[in-house]
């Protein structure tokens, strides 16, 4: 009995040693924690500050469309007939009279018919009839081959 | 010792777990009261909203991609309750800035409806006024002094319709009023293609839950028929010719006789879209804004075309039979005489054409008889709409035997178009028949649709035919030689034209007829051998002159030869020339 309380005094931790290690694991958890929070607070806000940008994004995008058609309105204003007119006879143009036109004969010229302002929906092509012999894997053709009676494996 | 210590510490972590469960205790009762249900609600109320997103309205463009209508900024001014100081400066900034009433204003923020917290004060500002009041509240804010404040003044951009070209093709277009509702024409009947689909979103304020916002698409953008050019040009004579005329009101219609596309349709008044306000004061009814369309009325002797092409098509008659006009004639006890009340004598039938003899057509409708002459007129789209894509058309009026107003005696004064009505846009419909090889079209303005970064083109349509197409080909030259053989003002340098004239009588509300006004009309077309463009005039009580033929047919000239220039069609010479090579 005395040699087994001999042993383990000889090998049993230091008090100091024992409270070292509850320590040091209460700090590791410790830190593990704040380590976490960390990653949160910095995904929080990184989260934060590209909502923030989409929100700003999105009013900029109003805004560039509110600009875009008032832009377009002036545009349209700035080239009005009556303006092109007023600026037409300042530059001293009149209008044509008809005896005044002289039309000539152009080889292969087709006048425009109406405005094109975007381009004609692309027309759906159909959908191409393949035969099965592309498309089938082999073990369907397979239990095609047996399925289908009368028709056995050539 | 260690015993006294270890005591002492259990004691403190046995009050610090105390407090603890304390403070969590609070937590738990504070989350379970009734005030806690109140901050919630508190909290949601400014977490977010449903936002409303309003697509752009489509645009209106000519059909050479001018732009008729678009967007401009225009912005809504209110004001938020909650933070606002200073009434007093806030109605005063927005009576001078804005023109709005200081009392009515004043009034409003100091007595807001029950549970609002913000109030708009006008929903159309300009952005120059917009940025001077936005300016003024930045200079109030820098300053030390409380008041004047302009805090709680708010301004929101928005989009809002604009006519660059301002009342050019009003009467077409129609308009857009402040809550961009679209009100007669193109506006009116293609209002949802253009207003598109507002979309309703939960728009959080916390950008941690920042959302995608659908996309949502523009409104359709609409290419019309119209040409801005010749618009512009008709719109000009039809003015000039009222003044000239001394006539009140007018219209005029451009149509490509073989696809129905309307290039030009003035109507008098018109008004500046952008101050659509004004429409009250322009307008005394909703049939005025295009009388193109909206307005039916007793036409005249344009109709005789259509008598004279239903007597042809049964082969009740050939351009060479022949029709003794005495002067006069008698159908359902009623005597029928000629505009002049004279007799012509012997006639074929362009001579009855020629003279627009109104016995020679009161006959060939008895001879055709109520069945025939009625079955024609019908097919010709008289008494119905025809199907144009705008807003506001009037369907006019053809009595039919059957009809309790209907007698005897209409069979003989419809066939010269008394007792009848029909729209300009009606009577050009049906007469595209007579242009066209018989096919009579659907008129239509619109051109082509762009949505999603695509064209889509509109096929013409046609409306059935009527007539045969030589019966179309033996008329047009009927009209065409009745014109030149007396030496019409209608007539075009250069083009071969057919048409016809009409002096129209105007009936009183007592059933008589007003023999001091006429509705002066002209109906023409050309070139005779390829028709591209179709032509209607109607002059409304010219006092220079009554008759149409002095009226009506030197501006259908004029029109005419803005038309060919404007269009680029060539003299018929060149024409035949270059169809030669």
């Amino acid at each position: 009995m005395d040699t087994i309380n001999r042993f383990n005094h000889a090998y049993s931790q230091a008090p100091w040693r024992i409270q070292r290690q509850w320590i040091s694991v209460f700090l590791l958890i410790v830190l593990g924690f704040a380590m976490i929070a960390t990653l949160y607070l910095m995904v929080t806000s990184q989260a934060a500050i590209v909502g923030r940008e989409i929100q700003d994004l999105r009013l900029e995008i109003i805004n560039t469309g509110h600009t875009n058609a008032d832009l377009q309105t002036e545009l349209a204003r700035l080239t009005s007939k009556n303006e092109m007119e007023r600026q037409a006879f300042a530059l001293g143009f009149r209008p044509v009279e008809p005896e005044e036109v002289e039309y000539l004969y152009v080889p292969g010229y087709v006048a425009p018919k109406g405005a094109v302002l975007a381009a004609a929906p692309e027309l759906q092509p159909s959908t191409p009839n393949i035969p099965p012999e592309y498309t089938q894997s082999l073990l369907d053709w397979l239990g095609e081959r047996l399925q289908t009676p009368g028709r056995g494996l050539r | 010792m260690r015993q006294q210590y270890a005591w002492r510490s259990m004691l403190l972590n046995g009050f610090l777990a105390f407090v603890a469960a304390l403070v969590v205790l609070q937590m738990v009762r504070i989350q379970a009261s009734a005030e806690a249900e109140q901050f919630r609600k508190q909290a949601n109320a400014f977490a977010g909203e449903y936002k409303t997103f309003y697509p752009e309205r489509g645009e209106i463009y000519d059909r050479n991609g001018h732009l008729l209508a678009g967007n401009r900024t225009v912005y809504e001014v209110g004001v938020d309750l909650n933070t606002v100081r200073d009434p007093h400066s806030i109605a005063m900034a927005l009576s001078v800035n804005l023109g709005k009433n200081y009392d009515e204003i004043y009034s409003d923020i100091l007595n807001p409806p029950a549970g609002f917290s913000y109030l708009v004060l006008d929903n159309h500002a300009s952005p120059e006024a917009v940025a001077y009041l936005k300016e003024l509240k930045k200079e109030l804010n820098e300053s030390d002094n409380p008041t004047p404040s302009l805090i709680g003044l708010e301004f929101s951009p928005r989009l809002a319709r604009s006519y660059p070209e301002d009342a050019l093709a009003s009467n077409v277009l129609g308009f857009v009023n402040l809550e961009g509702r679209g009100y007669f024409g193109i506006e009116e009947k293609y209002n949802d293609l253009l207003a598109g689909n507002p979309v309703q979103v939960w728009v959080p304020s916390d950008p941690n839950r920042a959302i995608e916002i659908p996309r949502i698409p523009n409104g359709t953008s609409l290419i019309l028929t119209l040409n801005r050019d010749l618009q512009d040009a008709v719109e000009e004579i039809l003015d000039q010719s009222l003044y000239e005329y001394g006539a009140q009101h007018g219209a005029i219609i451009v149509m490509n006789p073989q696809n129905g596309e309307i290039m030009a349709m003035a109507s008098t008044p018109r008004m500046n879209l952008n101050n659509f306000q004004n429409y009250g004061v322009i307008y005394n009814n909703a049939s005025e804004f295009n009388r193109a369309t909206s307005m039916p009325y007793e036409p005249g002797s344009v109709m005789k075309i259509f008598t004279m092409s239903a007597a042809l098509d049964t082969g009740l008659v050939t351009p060479d039979t022949t029709f003794l006009d005495t002067g006069e004639i008698q159908i359902g006890g009623v005597t029928i005489k000629n505009w002049d009340e004279k007799a012509w004598g012997l006639q074929n039938m362009v001579g009855c054409l020629q003279h627009s003899l109104n016995v020679c057509m009161t006959w060939l409708a008895t001879q055709l008889g109520p069945q025939n002459f009625y079955g024609y007129m019908n097919r010709f789209g008289f008494g119905s709409l025809t199907g144009l894509d705008m807003a506001g058309e009037a369907a006019g009026r053809l009595k039919v035997p059957g009809d309790a107003d209907w007698y005897p005696v209409d069979l003989g004064t419809n066939s010269f178009g008394q007792g009848v009505s029909a729209t300009p846009l009606q009577i050009v419909t049906g007469a595209s028949a007579i242009a066209n090889q018989g096919r009579m079209v659907t008129p239509h303005v619109l051109y082509a649709m762009l949505r999603d970064g695509h064209q889509f083109n509109v096929p013409s349509q046609y409306a059935g035919s009527p007539i045969k197409a030589e019966t179309a080909a033996t008329l047009t030259g009927m009209l065409a030689v009745s014109l030149e053989n007396e030496a019409s003002a209608a007539l075009v340098p250069g083009y071969r034209v057919a048409g016809k004239t009409g002096t129209a009588q105007i009936p009183t509300p007592y059933g008589f007829y007003d023999f001091s006004q006429t509705n002066a009309s002209f109906i023409g077309w050309g070139p005779v051998d390829d028709p591209q463009f179709m032509i209607y005039v109607w002059i409304e009580r010219p006092t220079t002159t009554i008759w149409g033929s002095e009226t009506a047919a030197p501006v259908f000239s004029e029109v005419a030869q803005k038309t060919v220039i404007l269009l680029n069609i060539p003299p018929d010479s060149v024409r035949l020339q270059t169809a030669t090579r």
